[in-house]
């Protein structure tokens, strides 16, 4: 999109989810759902618990059989790629090795499988700062280290899309600050990264795109900061002052709305901060504080999300 | 290949396999004291009472062919058992420790990994095959030279049993890899072997008898249908008179490993991994 030259059809990195569908005896985990991930850009893959984001990517990568629809990375369905290590790497489960296995065994072993060199085990562990712990067996493991474990596994065939269901799952802020960074530093090499997340306020921080998911449908896709600017609740402008009567009246003249707040802040909507403190200026009050409020993410989501949450 | 390799290093990388080797070797030691004892036995004909009608069929048992072929697969009963547990393992620790995701990551053609599993299990089976095999020619030799029979490792009958031997060695390893694959469980699919391979044979026998006992001798003749008893048959040293010839019991056996072979790929690869 972002990206002129690139046609669809030479992204290798382009994840296209079309019509997908999973029907459980009981419950349509995903209901004909359709989006596309682009390369070079972290998009961020939200939804309420039970919405269907762990049965999307387990589809997309042919670990689910879809009820209906499809998907593919670069054009291709999973179970198509040749080298699919190569292609795609994904983190899905934190505690996904054998317990009585080594750290370095664990990526040795997937090595062999994909016919990767052996040292790719070494590089990937070094990669993820796993190595101090590299002949440990897995189930004295922290839940960060089998975390990162888990990327070190993903990263071993140097993939160009990277596939994550709540990475930051069980991870310290510390171990959360690395992992923005490391997963922005992907995306900024061009690779596709998808990321599976109820953490809003870190979304907010990490994404780039956003698709928002619901009882299975579709909500919302697109650039965090058009979904964040569609939402009603955007533009307003926190204003302190101890004049507050007089500036409310110099600013309902100028026909701005005004709302009063919690410990006398007044939100003022209608008018951006330049223009309300030309106002406040000419009717000679005194400013406190002046702040455009930024829609966040979790309001978004939960206004967007409203009544189609919940277990299912 | 690659996928042998990996499966390989994934049994070589956990405690399993030295752990199974361990039991092995005291049930291994065992066996061969019980089968001396009975060699002894058997080869001095100190069993003399017995009545007319089973008189050639202990004849058969006490030939030398069949007291050296007896000897040379020693450790059969429960090396069996071991290796089709092993086969059991290779899949369902997958399930058990959740590392199936990563496997079908790494290789989303589900029956090549099926493939791969079958052909590492009958890899460790012929190893376990191989170093039982070894131990017993050379204990079996000296004991077959103290009770006067003879090493005989000329005869074609006991290079028979011992190739036939190997063969039970790699089904019951194919039949471990299928049933781990029908039962996720890794505690239900290894009460689920051993129940088919020590009550099975015990239940069935005892079920036969009565249908027998209804309908006619003729039923007896299906137990060859069983698969521990097809297997017994299968590799018992020499043709003793009143039994199916013992191709009868391979080929049944055969039948059943690849019945497991060919049910476990196509349950592996509808199964939604989630
Ligand atoms: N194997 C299954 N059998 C039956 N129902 C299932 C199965 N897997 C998932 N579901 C149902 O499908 C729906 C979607 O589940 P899914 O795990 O995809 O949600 P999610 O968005 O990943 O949730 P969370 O945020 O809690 O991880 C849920 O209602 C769940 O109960
Ligand atoms: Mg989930």
């Amino acid at each position: 999109m972002s990206d002129g030259q690139r046609s669809p059809t030479t992204d290798s990195g382009q994840i296209v989810v079309s019509g997908l569908t999973k029907q459980y005896k009981n419950v349509r985990a995903v209901d004909n759902l359709s989006f596309t991930v682009a390369s070079g850009r972290v998009t961020g893959f939200l939804g309420p618990n039970g919405a269907g984001k762990t049965t999307t990517l387990r589809m997309l990568l042919n670990l689910v059989t879809p009820s209906g629809g499809g998907a593919t990375i670069g054009g291709q369905r999973y179970v198509d790629l040749a080298d699919p290590l190569r292609h795609v790497g994904a983190v899905l489960e934190a505690s996904s090795a054998h317990k009585g296995r080594t750290g370095i065994n664990h990526l040795r072993v997937i090595c062999a499988a994909a016919g990767l060199p052996k040292q790719r085990a070494d590089e990937a562990l070094a990669l993820v700062g796993l190595t101090p712990a590299a002949k440990r067996k897995f189930k004295g493991y922290s839940l960060g280290m089998k975390q990162r474990l888990g990327i070190a596994a993903a990263m071993l065939g140097d993939p160009r899309v990277l596939i994550l269901d709540e990475p930051a799952n069980g991870l310290d802020p510390e171990g959360i600050r690395w992992m923005r960074g490391f997963l922005k530093g992907l995306a900024h090499e061009g690779r596709t990264v998808l990321v599976s997340s109820h953490l809003l306020s870190e979304m907010q921080l990490l994404a780039d795109d956003v698709v928002i998911i619901a009882a299975g449908k579709l909500i919302r896709q697109g650039p965090v900061e058009q979904v964040l600017g569609s939402m009603a609740q955007g533009g307003q402008v926190r204003v302190r002052t101890p004049q507050a009567d007089e500036l409310v009246a110099a600013l309902r003249a100028q026909s701005a709305t005004v709302e009063t707040g919690e410990h006398g802040v007044l939100l003022v909507g209608g008018l951006d901060a330049p223009a309300i403190g030309k106002v406040a200026l000419a009717a000679k009050v005194e400013l406190h504080e002046l702040t455009p409020e930024r829609p966040d993410l979790e309001r978004v989501f939960l206004e967007l999300t409203a009544g189609k949450a919940g277990i299912r | 290949m690659n996928l042998v390799r990996s499966e390989l290093l994934k049994i070589r990388t956990t405690s399993t396999w030295w752990i199974f080797g361990l039991i092995s070797l005291p049930l291994w030691i065992l066996a061969l004291l019980f089968n001396w004892l009975q060699t002894d036995a058997l080869a001095g004909g100190t069993l003399e009472d017995v009545p007319a009608e089973q008189a050639d069929q202990i004849q058969a048992v006490q030939s030398a062919d069949s007291l050296a072929a007896n000897i040379y697969t020693n450790g059969q009963f429960f090396g069996l058992l071991i290796v089709m547990l092993l086969g059991i393992i290779v899949v369902t620790s997958e399930f058990f420790h959740q590392t199936v995701t990563t496997t079908f990551l790494t290789a989303p053609h589900r029956t090549a990994v099926m493939m791969a599993k079958l052909v590492a299990g009958a890899v460790i089976a012929m190893l376990f095959w191989l170093v039982t095999t070894a131990l017993n020619l050379v204990f079996g030799a000296l004991i077959l030279n103290s009770v006067d029979v003879g090493a005989q490792f000329g005869s074609g009958a006991v290079w028979r049993a011992v190739g036939l031997n190997a063969l039970a060695y790699l089904l019951w390893s194919v039949l471990g890899v299928g049933i781990g694959v029908l039962i996720r469980s890794q505690i239900g699919a290894t009460v689920t072997g051993i129940l088919l391979y020590l009550g099975g044979s015990i239940g069935a026998i005892a079920v036969l008898a009565l249908l027998a006992s209804k309908y006619g001798e003729w039923i007896n003749k299906l137990q060859v249908a069983v698969p521990s008893l097809a297997s017994s048959l299968m590799v018992s040293g020499a043709e003793i008179p009143g039994n199916p010839p013992r191709w009868v019991g391979a080929a049944v056996l055969i039948g059943y490993a690849v019945l497991a072979g060919v049910i476990g790929a196509l349950t592996l690869r509808r199964r939604d991994i989630s």
